[in-house]
């Protein structure tokens, strides 16, 4: 007999994701409306294009069309709350000890999690980008407005639009530990993720601006989601920016694993 | 395969409680040392001390509130004790990383996802230790749930959550097995059906603890008791022994001359109480020595009665004082 690998404990946490119907709903839907999203406001510009002053032309960005900040909201939002979800899912109902009894080594449980949220949110995140990119460049080929991917500027854009999920995913995840309850992991989730950064604005004060630069909706909105950045010290670097998208997931995990080692449950 | 492991599937002796078996015994016992677990300034459990024994049902005793689950977690190392140990191969629970081929539990029944299919989440189990997914449709059929393996737990009622909860502990094979109040919601052919099965699975050399409030469960059903009340250990012992202690039991006996037979009884070494009416109740002799002692002195009896010692009265006396919920006038309680 075979003694239980990680593999096995990633194949566990799969079937527990998949096997539920809201899961499915969830990404199938969310999936749809983004894409769908990214086709109407495309289809708006070309037929708009004709109309369009010069300044608007020369304005325009395809990039930001295609994937917008409520394209972004919408994705947050959608990957924080399954990310919740695939643990407060397990204190919520009590699974939690079935789970912890069948491998009473939590650290490997928690690994198994962050693992398949993780990998799961990057094929999302990098499908929705690609997908939304794609559609819309078929549709605005005909103005002459498409944008190369020789230009280093639109891999960054659709690198940190993939990275958006899996970002929000792990950070769900952590707020669902802390939280184990599903409304409060929800709306904290939506708050923490999307709605207190949309309030925040660079101004003149510099030390809040720094603060600001370790948000990561904030980073997405105001650095590394444009396709042409402006140098000014208000705004996030784009090294910066990155080392926030990298820092906030592996804080969430540390956290997660903390939490649910130490918790009777 | 780890050491302790039970014999394959298929090869199932029948209950003997005797037949403790030599080989690897020592491997199969769940210890508690000392187990304490304080909530606030309150003890849940406070210095319980006990083991459990392969080849055996153990009934773990208390009324409601008496520790047995935070016990039952603590062995699982689902709670962490303020002081103290239990262990299970002799090691603590949470070294392990395939827990089910080491202990198989039922805890609540509502320990489940209701928005997965009772197949889903076995097979998440089963495949987190490494398990054939065959196990799964093989403990399926065990608890009698094969018709439903598609339909999600959501819609199940308390007794096929409790066979679910079952299908998972046996889901590992394991020496070891313990079910906390798995008879809740249970139909009086499915009470029968796990009453059998423990004892099966006590015969083929496991360890098994089944937690209760209701003594009458364990008549049937226990070989050994363990007996708690406000987290501390009361009794540690068999099932026959425990019953001793009960002040139950006596003989009853109704005559037309109460008064006469009373006499007679009283001088042959009998404790007599009248009970209402032409009712005697009678300690001390047997219940032949009373047919005897009322042939040779003339005196006509209607009935004659043994009772044996209730476990029920014998745990009512014992958790009388130990309860911590109790209703303020203790309904038929012996004082």
């Amino acid at each position: 007999m075979t003694a239980a690998r990680f593999r096995d404990l990633l194949a566990a946490e799969w079937i527990k994701l998949w096997s539920l119907r809201s899961t499915r709903w969830l990404f199938g839907l969310g999936i749809l409306a983004i894409i769908a999203f990214a086709v109407q406001n495309s289809l708006d510009a070309r037929n708009g294009w004709a109309d369009f002053t010069p300044m608007e032309r020369a304005r325009f960005n395809s990039l930001n069309e295609v994937f917008s900040g409520l394209s972004a909201t919408m994705l947050m939002i959608g990957a924080g709350t399954v990310g919740a979800l695939t643990i407060v899912g397990e204190y919520a109902t009590g699974l939690i000890r079935p789970t912890l009894t069948a491998v009473p080594a939590r650290h490997r449980v928690v690994a198994a999690k962050l693992t398949v949220v993780g990998t799961v949110m990057l094929a999302t995140g990098a499908l929705i980008s690609a997908a939304t990119f794609g559609v819309s460049q078929a549709i605005l080929s005909g103005c002459g407005v498409a944008v190369s991917l020789g230009d280093p500027a639109v891999w960054r854009v659709l690198a940190a639009n993939a990275l958006l999920a899996p970002v929000s995913g792990l950070v769900g995840m952590g707020i669902g530990a802390l939280l184990r309850h599903t409304a409060a992991a929800v709306v904290a989730v939506c708050a923490v993720l999307v709605i207190a950064p949309t309030f925040l604005q660079p101004t003149v004060h510099q030390w809040l601006n720094d603060l600001y630069a370790l948000i990561p909706f904030y980073v997405w909105r105001t650095c590394l989601g444009l396709p042409q950045l402006r140098d000014d010290p208000a705004l996030p670097t784009v090294a910066g920016s990155w080392a926030v998208f990298a820092l906030w997931p592996l804080a969430a995990a540390v956290l997660t694993l903390l939490v649910v080692r130490r918790r009777d449950v | 395969m780890p050491a302790g492991h039970p014999r394959p599937p298929g090869n199932r002796p029948t209950a003997r409680c005797d037949a403790h078996r030599a080989c690897d015994t020592v491997g199969r016992v769940i210890e508690v040392n000392q187990l304490t677990k304080r909530y606030g300034g309150v003890a849940a459990v406070n210095g319980l001390t006990f083991t459990v024994r392969p080849g055996c049902v153990t009934g773990f005793l208390g009324p409601n509130g008496a520790g047995k689950s935070t016990t039952m977690r603590m062995i699982l190392g689902l709670n962490r004790p303020t002081s103290g140990s239990a262990t299970i191969n002799g090691r603590p629970f949470t070294a392990h990383r395939a827990g089910l081929r080491h202990a198989g539990a039922l805890l609540d029944a509502g320990d489940v996802h209701g928005g997965r299919s009772a197949a889903a989440h076995l097979s998440a189990l089963a495949r987190s230790n490494g398990l054939p997914r065959r196990r799964v449709s093989e403990v399926l059929r065990e608890v009698g749930l094969e018709s439903v393996t598609r339909r999600r737990v959501g819609g199940f009622s308390l007794g096929m959550r409790q066979r679910l909860g079952i299908a998972a502990a046996l889901l590992g094979d394991a020496p070891v097995l313990l079910f906390d109040e798995p008879v809740n919601g249970l139909d009086p052919e499915g009470v029968r059906w796990v009453r059998g099965l423990f004892r099966r699975l006590a015969g083929e050399g496991r360890t098994v603890l089944v937690s209760s409030h209701l003594m009458s469960e364990m008549e049937h059903t226990a070989d050994r008791l363990i007996v708690i009340g406000r987290g501390e250990l009361i009794a540690d012992e068999s099932v026959a022994e425990f019953a001793a202690r009960g002040t139950g039991a006596a003989v009853t006996v109704r005559t037309p001359d109460p008064a006469e037979l009373a006499a007679v009884l009283t001088l042959a070494g009998g404790h007599v109480r009248q009970d209402d009416g032409d009712a005697l109740t009678v300690t001390g002799l047997s219940a032949a020595r009373i047919g005897e002692l009322s042939y040779e002195r003339r005196v006509l009896l209607y009935e004659l009665a043994p009772r044996a010692a209730s476990l029920e009265q014998a745990f009512m006396e014992l958790t009388a004082d130990r309860s911590e919920h109790r209703s303020a006038v203790p309904a038929g309680e012996p004082r």
